[in-house]
């Protein structure tokens, strides 16, 4: 059987309906295929190059003057500002993201419950992703609609400068006067935890209660393990969104030094600055990747052990016919040969 | 793993759709259908200009009914130029948009000329500007110090929008308090015991102020230090027209700080001190009737002060004074707003657009047509306020003619002679650092600003003097970059070997 050729699967033409179906498909994925090349790749490559240079768009064409890495030492040794905002983005995005996932999370067991008026709830829940948006946040926030008015902001900050270091108290005291705001954030999140609450079997519930299991341990053994995957989408769903939203402090810096007429600043500072936050954001993704993708969940392990331990009783028990086998052949042969005797009875062994 | 790997590569892509973000989008520039200076004139009439029928972009920000109605003037004049306009909202956005985009505007204005002069926005106009009469009857100023030159011996651009800062002095007030006005006249030191004398907090109704400011006295008192014997301050923070010197503008600032310290100045909108004094958040200091003087934009006046029943509404008799000298001379430099406009590169119609640039800016002409739309009040703008009221600017043109008419637009009664002198005394305008020093912006942006200094001096935890010497330095360094890069041969390539020595010499001390 070993030395047995892997016998190729043979090529099958497609009929009529099935290319028919397949252009079908690329039709439909099409929009998304030109979105992603045009507005993705393009200016993707684009920026890359760009970063390589000091670019002044005149009149009369752009000009490209090529700098080497000048743009990232200017950026880095330059501009102190840079380095402080992404000490501070990072910070407040390792802080916010829990924040979020665990409000979001609480909000969809709450609608995913027997409520009365439960789609109006759902409805104001995912408002804000619709209203706050672009101007309508920034006003929003120019009017202090995003801090709680009964807490005093700067008392929690001082006291957390008082034990941490600065930046890191800026950040979590950041969180405490853009609360009601990152609480809006979590819209997306809530409709994404909900259908995957909705997804669970309510059999398993069933048979937890049954064996007497509480609220909190379905919770922990059921509710958790199960819509573990849509945390680690919503985890990187939320650093995204916060990386690139409008309020993000570091997207204003690039805007603003993108468009900046300055003969240091244009769009290959701002690619410079573009990239290297990227890269940031990358590791921050990766970061979340690592500390939510990476281990299996109990019951995951579970199923594999006991797939394992069936795959091993299989082998045992092949092990043994195949033995059996052997051995039968070995008496046949024994037997032909007459020297194989069993016991007739008469004491003599 | 299929699905670890797409999920990977999903988050990637959105991760990296950011830096996509942060290039352009727009594609790389490139007018390559664009001539520059002395481009297309095609077929010139008898005055010089075409007979081709042309349109004219002119992008601004002045009040786009004003400019509609300036537009159909000119294009009544020159029946074959078609102009377009809009209204700039953010200058080197727009601008720089326009510019990958191709559609740059052949005529503009702007209020940061760095931004100009670092991308070669700006054509060279001195042939046109040399070759007309009707220009050596400006204000001495922008010949003098070679306003819209940058220092070079070409013209870039020309003052557009002119308004003088100014200090305005509320009559009533001043009668409350049993004070004298002082003279039209007066010196930096009249002014300072003026807002000193008015300042009143007798415990019952609200405390009289001295001073509202929207600008500051240290920016007023850059130009007013001294005499020009003593330096010829051409400039903000003591540019003479080669180097900066901090040290006069330190003066001012510790002496409007010290006032403010004091309790001399009045809070401004929307803070907790206006709250607590005016009973209002909202409340501005000029509506109050308890502020004696104000050290205000012009276009204060025009566009609240001096709308029909406003005064009257609040109590308020404002007459205008100058911005005092330090010493007692009659005839001095006051520091101005002054967008300043040219000719794109771009541009295939140099010479038309420099004329639509007159008209616009300080033609007599264009100030003729002016003067009839401000005269008529019942042609409004869209929100029903009169051309008068809407952003006005002063002419820059010494012309009889049209400083007639246009001080018949202010006060005749009592109040008119406080006008005239006022008038009088602000024919030697010097723009704001950002509109005619190459690389005061950058400056202000990477260091006067970063740092602070207003707030740290304001709030009493530094002194000016102590930021002098490190100031001047920064200052004389950009500037010397600013002209290298602007000027030199990667820019226009206008100065000498002479020239660039020196500035080189200036960044290479500051290097080191």
């Amino acid at each position: 059987m070993k030395n047995e050729k892997k016998v190729k699967k043979p090529k099958v033409k497609l009929g009529k309906l099935e290319k028919r179906e397949a252009r079908a498909g690329w039709l439909f994925v099409l929009p998304w295929v030109i979105g992603v090349v045009a507005f993705m790749l393009y200016p993707l490559c684009q920026s890359f190059y760009y970063m390589w240079f000091n670019i002044r768009i005149t009149p009369l064409g752009t000009k490209y003057i090529p700098v080497g890495t000048g743009n990232f030492t200017q950026i880095w040794l330059e501009n102190p500002e840079f380095p402080q905002q992404i000490v501070t983005y990072l910070w407040q995005t390792v802080v916010e993201v829990p924040v979020i996932v665990v409000f979001a999370l609480m909000i969809a067991i709450m609608l995913n419950g027997k409520i009365k008026c439960r789609g109006f709830f759902r409805l104001i829940f995912f408002l804000p992703v619709i209203i706050v948006s672009g101007p309508v946040m920034n006003m929003l926030v120019s009017e202090g609609a995003a801090t709680i008015p009964a807490m005093n902001i700067q008392s929690v900050k001082s006291a957390l400068d008082s034990f941490l270091p600065h930046s890191m108290a800026e950040s979590i005291g950041e969180l405490f006067s853009n609360m009601i705001m990152i609480l809006w954030y979590s819209g997306v999140q809530i409709l994404i935890f909900l259908s995957a609450l909705q997804k669970i079997d309510p059999a398993l519930y069933e048979a937890a209660k049954i064996d007497g299991g509480s609220q909190w341990e379905c919770f922990w053994k059921i509710t958790l393990p199960t819509i573990k995957p849509m945390i680690l989408l919503n985890a990187i769903y939320s650093v995204i969104f916060l990386s690139s939203n409008e309020q993000n402090s570091l997207i204003t810096m690039i805007k603003a030094a993108m468009f900046s007429g300055t003969k240091e600043k244009g769009y290959g500072y701002a690619s410079a600055m573009a990239w290297m936050y990227a890269v940031i954001v990358t590791l921050i993704v990766l970061l979340f990747f690592l500390l939510l993708g990476s281990k299996r969940d109990i019951y995951d392990r579970q199923v594999k052990r006991h797939k394992r331990e069936m795959k091993k009783e299989a082998r045992t028990v092949k092990k043994i016919e195949r033995r059996g086998i052997r051995n039968a052949k070995k008496i046949q042969k024994a037997r032909q040969k007459r020297n194989y005797r069993t016991y007739d009875g008469s004491g003599d062994y | 793993m299929k699905r670890k790997i797409l999920s990977l590569l999903l988050a990637g892509a959105m991760v990296f759709g950011l830096a996509a973000c942060g290039g352009d989008s727009t594609g790389s520039a490139g007018n390559s259908g664009n001539e520059g200076d002395g481009g297309n004139k095609g077929q010139a009439g008898a005055n010089g200009v075409t007979t081709d029928d042309i349109t004219l972009t002119f992008w601004h920000y002045e009040d786009p009914t004003t400019i509609d109605y300036l537009a159909e003037k000119f294009m009544e004049t020159y029946p074959n130029i078609k102009v377009e306009h809009r209204v700039i909202e953010d200058m080197s956005t727009d601008l720089s948009n326009a510019a990958a985009a191709g559609n740059f505007p052949d005529v503009f204005e702007g209020t940061d000329s760095d931004t100009a002069l670092a991308n070669m926005y700006w054509a060279d106009i001195s042939e046109y500007y040399d070759a007309d009469p009707e220009n050596k009857n400006l204000m001495p100023t922008i010949e003098e110090y070679g306003i819209g030159c940058f220092d070079t011996s070409a013209r870039y651009a020309m003052p557009m929008v002119y308004w003088p800062s100014a200090i305005f002095i509320d009559r009533n007030v001043i009668k409350t308090l049993n004070l004298e006005m002082p003279r039209t006249d007066w010196t930096w030191a009249e002014m300072i015991q003026l807002i000193k004398d008015a300042t009143k907090d007798e415990r019952t109704g609200m405390k009289y102020y001295g001073l509202g400011y929207y600008n500051r006295l240290d920016s007023l008192y850059g130009i007013a230090a001294c005499s020009p014997e003593e330096r010829a301050l051409k400039g903000e923070f003591g540019y003479d027209g080669t180097d900066f010197d901090l040290s006069y503008w330190a003066v001012g600032e510790q002496e409007f700080s010290d006032l403010k310290l004091a309790g001399y100045v009045a809070p401004q909108q929307e803070t907790a001190e206006m709250e607590a004094w005016s009973g209002n958040w909202d409340t501005w200091f000029g509506a109050t009737g308890r502020v004696a003087v104000f050290s205000e934009g012009f276009w204060t006046y025009q566009n609240l002060w001096g709308q029909e029943g406003y005064q009257e509404q609040y109590g308020l008799d404002i007459v205008p004074y100058v911005t005092p000298n330090v010493i007692d001379e009659k005839e001095h430099n006051v520091i101005s707003t002054m967008y300043m406009g040219g000719v794109s590169t771009s541009c295939k119609y140099p010479y038309e657009a420099y004329l639509l640039l007159k008209f616009m800016g300080w033609g007599i002409d264009g100030w003729k047509a002016r003067l009839e739309i401000y005269q008529d009040t019942s042609i409004t703008n869209e929100s029903g306020m009169p051309l008068k009221n809407a952003q006005m600017p002063m002419p820059i043109t010494l012309d009889q003619e049209i400083w007639e008419g246009y001080k018949s637009l202010f006060p005749q009664d009592d109040r008119k002679p406080y006008w005239d002198d006022f008038f009088a005394s602000v024919t030697r305008p010097v723009p704001y650092g950002w509109y005619n020093i190459a690389g005061y912006w950058n400056f202000c942006d990477q260091y006067f600003n970063k740092i602070g200094i207003h707030d740290l001096v304001d709030a009493g935890s530094a002194k000016a003097a102590d930021y002098v010497d490190e100031a001047t330095r920064q200052a004389n360094y950009h500037h010397a970059e600013a002209m290298i890069s602007y000027f030199g041969p990667g820019g226009y390539d206008v100065l000498s070997e002479e020239e660039l020595a020196q500035y080189q010499a200036v960044v290479d001390s500051f290097l080191q």
